[in-house]
């Protein structure tokens, strides 16, 4: 039971970073590699304060959102000052050089991480307690997302998207526009890294490699990039099929094997037969 | 490429830019739209330079512009391509849309009734809820001018907005480009069709290889043998 809960935040984590990340690149269109360094942002500040601060704990997550949204900004307001493509170099720089970092210095814990991170909820109410948390950001998430992406600043992001230099010539900066995009996905990321923290009470740099990037946006293109529900899908079903497979109770040498040519056959079938998605719509063009 | 380019366009006026292709004349319309900037020399809007403005700046100023390849949002309907196109645009702040709704609602609605009130000038106000790629081509750039419209500034650039227009929508075109420069507009054309020129411009200038090569009456320029062999080669 114990063992399903985890899953159960871990699946929720993953349904707040890949509706975040789908914000920046399904509906921003904006490319960056940078999602898990903005996760590590709002682990490691939340992670820190709740050893080193009296700070509670919501509010130490709030900061951790807060650090990666600032953080976002920086890397975002000098990159998209050049190109929209420089942001996509900039990003993995800004993912290996901050990691880098973090595996440097001593008072993040350097690369064996940050452990003993003191829990809010002690005893046989920690799981579920994290469970409904976690569930209910997860749920704020997709709704505010929802919110954002619908009515008139949800047109703006489609337009942009559609035609940079013909929606910058009606009078909307794109610039700026990004930068709020990016930003806002970059913090809902941080506060997810903050939640993280506190339920595993031990994070490290391994966690947060450039690698997660391609989990995530696997989850954002299988389930559908730029829907709402289709990140939620694919987290759901990158998280869950590989832990469904151990029902098999295969052999432990069988296991790991079949567990990733099941994973890969149908990350293919899924790219070769619905390449929008399993929410995903069809777009047209001009 | 724009070479030693000195042009001045009245409100009221609809002035014609005609030459060859590779003359210059959508390269002018980036300058003076600010997609390009300038090596040297300045734009002015009414009597106010303009250059240190970027290109959404310009456009919030009142310089409205249609393009070559239309440029319409191809996942919007039609009426939602005319909704992100006004001057101002409340939605378009996430502080305003989250903190100031009233304002952000009112402003949609007076932006639907203008849009509604756009569609209907062209006859189109029955494909507002299409989407814009299912149009025929006549009709997708009598959007792409109702879009232009929707910033009500005191500066129109089309850039050949009759390039293979032709019936119905070549009439209506003529017809609004007519009343926005009537309205007080300073409305410049660039077209290849001589026939929509000769019926709406007052006046024409002639460019090639990035100059002005003659300024004056429609009728001037067709009359000078020099500036017909270079357009038709003739």
């Amino acid at each position: 039971m114990e063992y399903l809960a985890t899953i159960g935040v871990l699946i929720a984590i993953y349904v707040i970073l890949s509706s975040s990340y789908d914000l920046v690149i399904g509906y921003g269109g904006l490319s960056t590699v940078a999602h898990p360094i903005f996760f590590a942002v709002g682990a490691y500040t939340a992670g820190l304060l709740a050893i080193h601060s009296g700070i509670p704990a919501v509010l130490n997550v709030i900061l951790g959102g807060v650090a990666a949204m600032i953080a976002s900004v920086l890397l975002a307001a000098s990159a998209l000052r050049v190109s929209g493509d420089y942001l996509l170099i900039a990003s993995l720089g800004f993912q290996l050089g901050l990691l880098q970092l973090i595996k440097n210095l001593d008072f993040t814990g350097g690369p064996g991480g940050l452990t003993a991170i003191p829990s809010t909820v002690t005893g046989a109410a920690r799981t579920p307690f994290f469970l409904v948390v976690s569930g209910l950001l997860a749920v704020a998430t997709v709704m505010g997302i929802r919110a954002i992406v619908n009515g008139p600043y949800g047109r703006a992001i489609t337009a942009m998207r559609d035609e940079e230099l013909a929606f910058t010539a009606l009078g909307r900066d794109a610039t700026s526009m990004k930068i709020v995009i990016f930003a806002i996905g970059c913090g809902i990321a941080g506060i997810a890294g903050g939640v993280y923290a506190y339920y595993f009470q031990y994070i490290s740099p391994d966690q947060f490699e450039v690698l997660q990037s391609a989990a995530i946006l696997t989850m954002v293109v299988l389930g559908g990039m730029g829907t709402t529900l289709g990140p939620v899908v694919g987290a759901v079903l990158l998280l869950a099929i590989p832990q469904a497979i151990t029902f098999l109770n295969l052999p432990p040498g069988i296991m790991a094997p079949t567990q990733g040519i099941i994973f890969t056959v149908l990350v293919l079938l899924f790219l070769f037969l619905r390449p929008q998605g399993i929410i995903g719509l069809a777009r047209k063009t001009l | 490429m724009s070479d030693s380019v000195n042009l001045t366009i009245d409100r009221g006026e609809i002035l014609g830019l005609i030459g060859p292709n590779g003359a210059g004349k959508t390269s002018l319309f980036n300058l003076i739209s600010g997609v390009l900037r300038p090596d040297s020399g300045s734009i002015y809007l009414n009597g106010v330079p303009i250059d240190a403005a970027a290109l959404y700046r310009r456009a919030r100023l009142g310089i409205a512009r249609t393009w070559q390849n239309m440029l319409l949002f191809r996942t919007m309907t039609v009426l939602e391509n005319l909704l992100i196109a006004p001057r101002s645009y409340p939605g378009e702040s996430i502080l305003r849309v989250v903190f100031a709704q009233g304002t952000v609602r009112n402003a949609e609605a007076r932006t639907r009734d203008r849009a509604m009130t756009t569609l209907a000038r062209m006859g189109l106000e029955q494909t507002a809820k299409e989407m814009v790629v299912d149009l025929p081509f006549g009709q997708q750039k009598l959007i792409g001018l109702a879009r232009t419209l929707m910033n009500d500034g005191p500066v129109l650039l089309l850039d050949e907005p009759m390039a293979g227009v032709e019936g119905a929508a070549y009439e209506t075109m003529q017809r609004v480009v007519r009343e926005e420069a009537e309205s007080g507009r300073a409305v410049c054309v660039v077209e290849h069709n001589v026939s929509f020129i000769r019926d709406l411009c007052s006046r024409a200038v002639f460019m090639a290889n990035g100059k002005i090569l003659q300024d004056g009456t429609v009728e001037e320029l067709i009359a000078s043998s020099a500036l017909t062999e270079l357009y038709f080669g003739v």
